[in-house]
């Protein structure tokens, strides 16, 4: 593939050059964007360098992001001096957001993951099992546990997402006439509506926004609470995610194959988020400053998961989890520690927290994770 | 109709129409024409997303046909829906005549019981092609945004009863969207792009003074340099070019010839439109915008 302008033969090859090594680095250019290209050429925007660039920008890009991009690589593409050659070498590399290579299992997770072989050949099954199983906290697992209760959580996640969507497909019924429909029956009855045909009520949609703490002090949940969101996320297409510590990360874009694998690897690039302490009040302050406006709109529930342990102000969280519940259906927070005996939110990050809340509740183990379908059901 | 050999002819003929706009702009619009391909524009509320539409439309000598979306938009609102009691009326009438069920049916699926909405008007054009103004589509449902994909690509409309419309003169599309959610890949797809921003001071003192050619110069000066201060805070509704001028025009209106503490805080509900802001701006002290 060619690189830079001068390499090319001819006006149409730079330009067909031009799409493919946009798109190789990220832009969505596909060959019609690469036709409306030269044809904006010869519709006589050739001549002038800026209404060109103009002409290609409002083709190949989609959003302003795009557009930051696709003017470092025009200039990289169409400036390129072949002298400088050397130095662009390592200017090239401005390549996409998410390396997918990377397959390695994380030290997040509290656990080795290395025994993964042993853990196949010892089967314990058994509803017994199962059920302990689901009552234990995630925190005192053995790995060997561990990797049978994943076992576990993902069938039973699975079902559970299965669940929801039915249940919002049979709750249709009533509605108003759909005259439309009514008419055309008539037809067949000499005009007279004898079936009145009703319109199908539509499934009301809710939008769903998660943040999950990865903090060092949810080591242990983590994984699992990662799991549940992957599930959830079969049922609610819109679902937003985000990770946060000390600082704030959208993952939503990540968690779309539905690979947990991959968002894992994203998350560990991220090492050093999850290392120094929590940062609660700071992280929802960026959420709703960056986010808020694009996201927190049609009243969405937000889950939030967390063990409360902020370390910085318990005001500032107050604050910003007061400007999110203004704009959100309902707020309802997971957290870990609950299920602890003898816990009361005394942290004092929860404890500003708390009236805010809509639902507080424990996340420690599976059984509770699957008694929030119910809340998430009638959402 | 009109037709541009290039996109400066087009800045001279938006100048004359009132509106101001850069080269890039320009070039998206004049792609719009050539390629008659839709046009995305995004970029905060009130930087004159939709106010192009009308002076598009003006400068073309066409018809502005306007689609306002709004969550819970349905096709019936949109591209067409059934004269129902017309068809109900239609069929008591044919009662005595005698005709059969199919004839029946195929009368009163006709053209003269079909309400057009704009979408299929936009596409029923006789004569030129009209320019059809897509507004804030964000706020529209995601279902609907999959029913636009067959208009803006095919230009053509599937009805049951009577089968597609297809346009003979294919309209200029502007679709307008203030991203409070992201736009599906698919749609973005099929649409040119363009992101207009806040403009910088010079180019928004030539707006306002587009719209108010009596202003004096130093009130002119003054508006659009407290507005563009306003901008760098962090406010919960930074305000728009519309504000701004709205402001200006309101100082006019009260008859002051520059802006004085005074004049500042009497009208800052122009241009600040949300009680936070307000009382943020006015802990500082009213010189610093000035």
């Amino acid at each position: 593939m060619k690189q830079q302008a001068y390499a090319a033969g001819s006006v149409t090859e730079s330009i067909v050059a031009f799409a493919q090594f946009t798109r190789s680095h990220g832009l969505n250019v596909g060959i019609q964007e690469t036709q409306e290209a030269l044809m904006s050429a010869e519709c006589g925007l050739l001549i002038h360098r800026e209404q060109f660039r103009g002409a290609l920008k409002a083709i190949f890009c989609h959003s302003p992001e795009e557009c930051q991009l696709f003017e470092k690589l025009f200039l990289l593409y169409w400036d390129t001096n072949p002298i400088d050659l050397q130095e662009v070498k390592s200017r090239t590399s401005v390549q996409g957001m998410i390396a997918k290579k990377t397959n390695t299992s994380l030290v997040m997770l509290g656990r080795g993951r290395t025994d993964k072989e042993t853990e196949e050949g010892k089967n314990i099954s058994g509803a017994s099992e199962t059920e302990r199983l689901k009552k234990t906290d995630f925190s005192s697992l053995g790995s060997l546990e561990a990797g049978v209760l994943e076992e576990i959580a993902r069938k039973l996640f699975q079902q559970m997402a299965v669940r929801l969507r039915r249940r919002m497909k049979e709750s249709r019924r009533g509605g108003q006439v759909n005259l439309r429909r009514t008419i055309r029956r008539s037809i067949g009855y000499g005009g007279e509506p004898v079936d009145l045909l009703r319109k199908a009520q539509r499934p009301k949609k809710t939008r769903l926004i998660v943040l999950l703490d990865v903090s060092g002090s949810m080591d242990k949940y983590s994984y699992f609470l990662l799991l549940f969101i992957c599930a959830l996320r079969e049922n609610f297409r819109q679902l937003e995610s985000f990770i946060f510590s000390t600082s704030l990360l959208r993952i939503s874009k990540a968690l779309r194959p539905g690979s947990i694998q991959r968002v894992l690897s994203v998350i560990s690039d991220q090492a050093e988020n999850w290392s120094g302490g929590t940062r609660i009040g700071t992280c929802l302050q960026t959420f709703n400053e960056k986010y808020g406006r694009q996201i927190l709109n049609g009243s969405p529930t937000i889950l939030i998961l967390s063990d409360g342990l902020d370390t910085g102000p318990p005001a500032l969280l107050a604050e910003e989890l007061k400007k999110m519940h203004r704009r959100s259906k309902r707020i309802v927070w997971l957290n870990p520690l609950k299920g602890t005996r003898g816990y009361a939110p005394t942290a004092g990050g929860m404890q500003a927290a708390m009236p805010e809340l809509d639902e507080f509740r424990s996340a420690h183990n599976l059984n509770c994770l699957l008694d929030l379908e119910n809340i998430l059901a009638y959402a | 109709m009109r037709s541009f050999d290039n996109p400066s002819q087009i800045i001279e003929a938006l100048d004359r129409q009132q509106y101001i706009a850069e080269e890039e702009f320009a070039t998206a619009l004049y792609l719009l024409l050539k390629l008659h391909k839709p046009l995305l524009l995004e970029g905060p509320p009130g930087v004159g997303k939709t106010e192009i539409a009308p002076v598009l439309s003006a400068l073309l000598d066409t018809e502005l046909i306007r689609l306002q979306c709004y969550e819970g938009l349905d096709v019936n609102a949109a591209v067409y829906e059934w004269n129902y009691q017309k068809q109900l009326l239609g069929i008591k009438l044919q009662e005595g005549s005698g005709l059969s069920v199919l004839e029946k049916e195929k009368h009163i699926f006709g053209h003269e019981y079909l309400l057009e909405r704009p979408l299929l008007r936009s596409i029923m054009a006789e004569n030129r092609s009209p320019v059809l103004l897509i507004d804030e589509l964000d706020r529209s449902d995601e279902e609907f945004e999959a029913f636009l994909l067959e208009l803006l690509s095919a230009f053509q409309i599937s009805i049951p009863e009577i089968g597609t419309v297809k346009a003979k003169h294919r309209p200029f599309v502007i679709l307008t969207s203030n991203r409070t959610r992201e736009l599906s890949d698919a749609l973005k797809r099929r649409c040119l792009y363009h992101w207009i921003d806040y403009p910088d001071l010079e180019k928004e003192m030539r707006i306002v003074k587009k719209h108010l050619p009596d202003i004096e110069e130093k009130l002119l000066k003054q508006v659009v340099n407290s507005v563009q201060q306003f901008r760098k805070r962090k406010l919960v509704k930074t305000p728009g070019v519309s504000e701004t001028i709205d402001w200006a025009e309101s100082l006019l209106a009260l008859g002051y010839r520059e802006l004085n503490a005074g004049a500042f805080d009497q009208t800052l509900g122009c241009i600040l439109k949300s009680a936070e802001d307000i009382s943020q701006v006015r802990t500082e002290n009213a010189d610093v915008f000035m």
